[in-house]
């Protein structure tokens, strides 16, 4: 398979085929709406089995990365350079399988300047699967700043009442982040220089030579600040929920899904790799933010009055969750991790695409305004459950496994902390069926409402291919795993024999860390 | 060497400035007896001459004439060359923009591009010599066509405001500058800046007054370049001058001025003593410049008043590559700068009509619906000058900040980021106006302004293409500067 794929930038085409949509877009004649709509979700799709193709022509024996496509491009070390390995891949694949439905649900939720809508949607699916297979720190700098502006039209002209104040909020906190992440990438770039004797900003290049201990400290908290803000991580997430409450449908289903990743994926791929004795360091502070924010965006989930806002402080409970996976720095932690970003995009793309749905009809999100909705909408109400209960952790869906994984590693490296998070479960099975129960059951609020009918054929595209994935997922994860396994094998592996041994020992969890490390991957 | 045909190099070194000077004769001659005052035919004139100019630049960067001419008071160096690039390039730019503007707002075409021509010319000067009184020679063209430049709107109070303010002040930056040159060239006995500034002459009986003239230089130059706290004038003069001026003001003279700082300050840097005492000043007048631009820049109900505190701020991100001693990223900028700060401005041009400009913040609402290429140009610019990627602003920070961290200037190169985030605030301010807030009132815009309209495209291809694939141009850059 992948010798057939050799001479083809497969990595190129599904990064770049969206922009290519989105350029046509603008030369297309902006009167049909429906030629706007259609261009551009069959060039998402295209884009998607474009991504399926990667899929199969990834192997993930070796664990190295794959598909690599590799250009000068402005000299002193800045290279075009992109391919995909275990972590990444899948990222991609939620990108590329995300906005299609996305852009089916604003199908009719949209109707001002589609155009402008369906380039925009598609200058953010480039610049998101730029930044996960950029393999430059310059490049992946450039996807990631670029990846901004769409994302800012997006909620600036769709969003709800208040969203001027939420896009600007959105970009100025990023923009602080990731500007304090450029200076520490001048830093970076002058140490390689001086430690090397040539410029490199190729990741791989940058994490086989760690800088001083001493810069690590200054450098790790420039990159972590971007990606923490990203995530976003206790207390850095005020931004999250007025961006969420205040995005349209199809904003709100890309930046939980997949926006949220690229800062997890961040650590993972940057902040964790080139400066590991930092990390170490820094790591069991950054696991108790973790655990506040898992704690703290249950609590806050319970009390929201509105829909949107209760998914939205769930993704900074969930984050958390994952954060804490992150920087407990093992295998089946990072492996959870990884998968638990899965299973977050889609169980919280389903649920803000049900919001979406509801809101369509009734125009109102406020949880009191419901009520029994699932007399007249039996289907939607299935489906809904099922998005719930994946997001709750239900063995059976893929929330389950993810959630299992996460919490092996976690115990492994810190119990307390393990313990503490595990309230997770709980809070999130308390808030979600609280909300459905609430939203789904009773007695109708208002019987004379008629508008409230049951899903009609385009709805059901959007939501069945995502609770078909999250069954799939959750029975079968083996299927994903396994192209995961020696990238992240590989990856804890580099954290281990980059890092100075004491930091290990001066953990809370410092043995169970070791013990961790010595259990081989099985499968 | 059949072409061009074997011209002596002292000949050639000279020649862009010879076609400039004679242009701007040429054109102010036809502006006096030409029947008809409306016609464009000293446009013409101008922006051939302006062509001549960059040919002769061009014959002269691939013939390789560099070394200093008329007894080493002209120097003719890849620095040199570069900006008298930009400068032209600018030339040509502003006077695109003018061609209809001129017609509509009751200004001299003609006078417009004769004065202009001169301004080039000296500012040409100033960016390549070293000798103090070339330099003060160039400076002065260029400040007594710009004072005219500023106040050619006669009928406007605000335009004469601009020019009778900037005449004011800039004799006084220009008294300065000659003081300081007595000053260096009592202590010294050179008039060369970088001979009568080196540490040498300056460990002579006085050093005292040796530093005494050396400040008063650096403030008159700053004050060009519109360096905090030497500001003030700037954003009155740059608002209330015709807007194609803006875009000169904005331009030229800062590009010149910080040639010819560059050029004096580089021996410096290579010099201990001295550059502890003035790259610390430096680099306080770099971030200074940076936030004071921004930061009155957010409070700005006018977008070209907001441009102007901008361009402030730009003085303030070019300081820095002077600080790092680094000319490619320098000219880099310089180049970005240009196409970027040109486009805005040009866009506001197509904003006005016969006797009006729009220019508050309210004329843009709904942009983005009613002239939705124009409002995508501006957005573009704007995220430019912002420095998002993948556009040519981003790539023109990371080369300066990159330069200034690889120099051991981190807490600059710090700062200087944390004030592109200020300027990211009131740049999607324009945005938001743009594309989130509906239109009050439908604004008057000038449809029929095909060179108008040839200057936002080529400014849009500028930044897109330097930002995204700009591997030419930097190769270009980096050959030539291979020896700083």
């Amino acid at each position: 398979m992948s010798a057939m794929l050799l001479g083809l930038p497969l990595v190129s085409f599904v990064t770049f085929l969206p922009l290519a949509g989105a350029i046509f877009l603008v030369f297309l004649r902006g009167g049909s709406v429906r030629a706007v709509r259609t261009t551009a979700l069959a060039v998402s799709v295209l884009t998607f089995v474009l991504s399926l193709v990667l899929l199969f022509a990834y192997d993930g024996a070796s664990g190295l990365p794959e598909l690599v496509e590799r250009s000068s491009w402005l000299g002193g070390g800045i290279d075009y350079h992109v391919g995909v390995d275990g972590i990444s891949l899948f990222l991609v694949l939620l990108a590329a399988f995300l906005t299609p439905l996305a852009l089916l649900s604003s199908w009719r939720a949209v109707d001002d300047r589609v155009k402008e809508f369906s380039f925009f949607m598609l200058l953010l699916e480039t610049g998101v699967i730029g930044v996960f297979v950029s393999m430059n720190l310059f490049l992946f700098y450039v996807f990631w700043e670029a990846m901004l502006i769409p994302m800012y039209f997006l909620i600036g002209i769709w969003g709800g009442r208040r969203r001027i104040y939420a896009t600007t909020k959105f970009v100025l906190f990023t923009m602080f982040g990731s500007l304090l992440m450029l200076a520490a990438i001048f830093v970076l770039q002058a140490a390689y220089f001086r430690g090397a004797g040539s410029y490199s900003l190729t990741i791989a290049d940058l994490a086989a030579v760690p800088v001083s201990p001493a810069l690590q400290t200054w450098l790790f908290l420039a990159f972590g600040l971007a990606f923490a803000i990203k995530i976003p991580l206790f207390p850095l997430h005020t931004w999250l929920p007025d961006a969420h409450v205040e995005a349209p449908t199809a904003g709100s289903v890309l930046l939980a899904a997949i926006l949220l990743k690229m800062g997890a994926y961040g650590f993972l791929r940057l902040g964790l790799p080139l400066f590991p004795a930092a990390a170490a360091s820094f790591a069991p502070a950054l696991s108790i933010l973790a655990v506040i924010g898992v704690i703290y965006g249950g609590l806050m989930a319970l009390v929201q009055k509105d829909m949107k806002s209760l998914v939205a402080y769930s993704s900074v409970s969930h984050m958390g969750l994952i954060m804490l996976a992150v920087f407990s720095l093992n295998f089946e932690a990072t492996e959870g991790a990884i998968y638990q970003m899965l299973n977050h995009g889609l169980s919280t793309g389903a649920l803000f695409l049900c919001v979406g749905i509801l809101y369509e009809r009734t125009h109102t999100r406020l949880i009191a305004d419901y009520g029994g909705a699932a007399a007249r909408m039996p289907v939607f109400a299935g489906l809904f459950l099922v998005a719930m209960l994946s997001s709750a952790g239900l063995p059976g869906l893929n929330g389950f496994v993810g959630e299992l994984l996460c919490f092996f590693g976690v115990f492994a490296a810190n119990k307390t902390l393990a313990v503490l998070s595990i309230s997770t479960v709980v809070l999130s099975a308390a808030y979600l069926l609280w909300l459905y129960r609430r939203v789904m059951h009773g007695p109708l609020k208002d019987p004379a409402d008629l508008r409230l009918r049951d899903l009609d054929g385009r709805e059901l595209a959007c939501l069945v291919p995502l609770v078909v994935l999250m069954l799939f997922m959750g029975l079968f994860p083996g299927t994903f795993l396994r192209k995961m396994d020696s990238s992240v094998a590989r990856y804890i592996e580099s954290l281990r024999s980059g890092a100075p041994v004491v930091t290990a020992l001066d953990r809370p969890g410092g043995p169970g860390v070791e013990a961790a490390a010595l259990a081989e991957p099985e499968r | 060497m059949g072409f061009p045909p074997p011209i002596p190099p002292s000949v050639l070194a000279l020649a862009p400035l010879l076609a400039l000077v004679a242009g701007a004769l040429l054109a102010l001659l036809l502006e006096a007896f030409l029947k008809r005052k409306d016609g464009e035919l000293p446009a013409f004139v101008a922006v051939l001459a302006l062509l001549a100019s960059a040919f002769f630049t061009v014959v002269s960067w691939n013939v390789g004439t560099s070394g200093a001419y008329l007894h080493g008071r002209l120097l003719v160096d890849n620095l040199a060359l570069w900006v008298t690039g930009v400068l032209v390039l600018a030339g040509i730019a502003v006077i695109l923009m003018s061609l209809k503007y001129a017609a509509r707002q009751d200004m001299n075409l003609g006078q417009l591009c004769g004065l202009l021509l001169m301004a080039v010319a000296g500012a040409m000067i100033m960016a390549s010599s070293s000798d103090g009184l070339v330099v003060f020679l160039g400076l002065e063209v260029l400040s007594v066509a710009s004072y005219a430049l500023s106040g050619l709107k006669r009928q406007d109070r605000a335009s004469s405001e601009a020019a009778a303010k900037y005449f004011l002040m800039g004799s006084f930056a220009g008294a300065f500058f000659v003081f300081g040159l007595a000053l260096v060239f009592g202590t010294s006995g050179s008039l060369d800046l970088i001979s009568g500034l080196s540490p040498a002459a300056s460990a002579s009986a006085f050093p005292a007054a040796g530093a005494v003239g050396f400040g008063l230089i650096l403030t008159a130059l700053f004050f060009k370049i519109a360096v905090a706290p030497f500001h003030m004038w700037a954003p009155d003069v740059y608002e209330g001058a015709p807007t194609p001026v803006t875009v000169f003001l904005t331009v030229v003279p800062k590009a010149a001025g910080l040639a010819v700082l560059f050029r004096v300050l580089l021996p410096l840097l290579r010099d201990g003593t001295a550059a502890a005492v003035f790259l610390p000043a430096l680099s306080a007048a770099a971030v200074l410049t940076m936030f004071a631009g921004n930061l009155a820049a957010l409070r700005q109900k006018s977008v070209k008043r907001m441009l102007s505190y901008s361009s402030i701020a730009h003085a303030g991100y070019l300081l820095v590559a002077v600080v790092a001693g680094n000319a490619p990223s320098l000219v880099f900028y310089l180049l970005v700068y240009l196409f970027m700060n040109g486009g805005a401005f040009a866009v506001l041009i197509a904003m006005s009509g016969r006797g009006f400009e729009h220019t508050s913040l309210d004329d843009f609402a709904g942009l983005g619906r009613r002239h939705p290429w124009l409002a995508a140009s501006l957005s573009v610019f704007l995220l430019s000058l912002a420095g998002f990627p993948p556009t040519a602003g981003f790539l023109a920070k990371f080369y300066v900040f990159g330069a200034a961290v690889r120099e051991g200037h981190v807490v600059l190169a710090v700062a200087a980021v944390l004030a592109s985030l200020i300027a990211v605030a009131y740049y999607l301010k324009v945005i938001v106006v743009m594309y989130m807030h509906d239109a009050a009132a439908e604004a008057a815009f000038d449809r029929d302004n095909p060179a108008l309209f040839l200057v936002i495209f080529l400014g849009l291809l500028g930044v897109l293409q330097l930002g995204v694939w700009p591997g030419n141009v930097l190769n270009l850059i980096r050959g030539a500067f291979s020896a700083f």
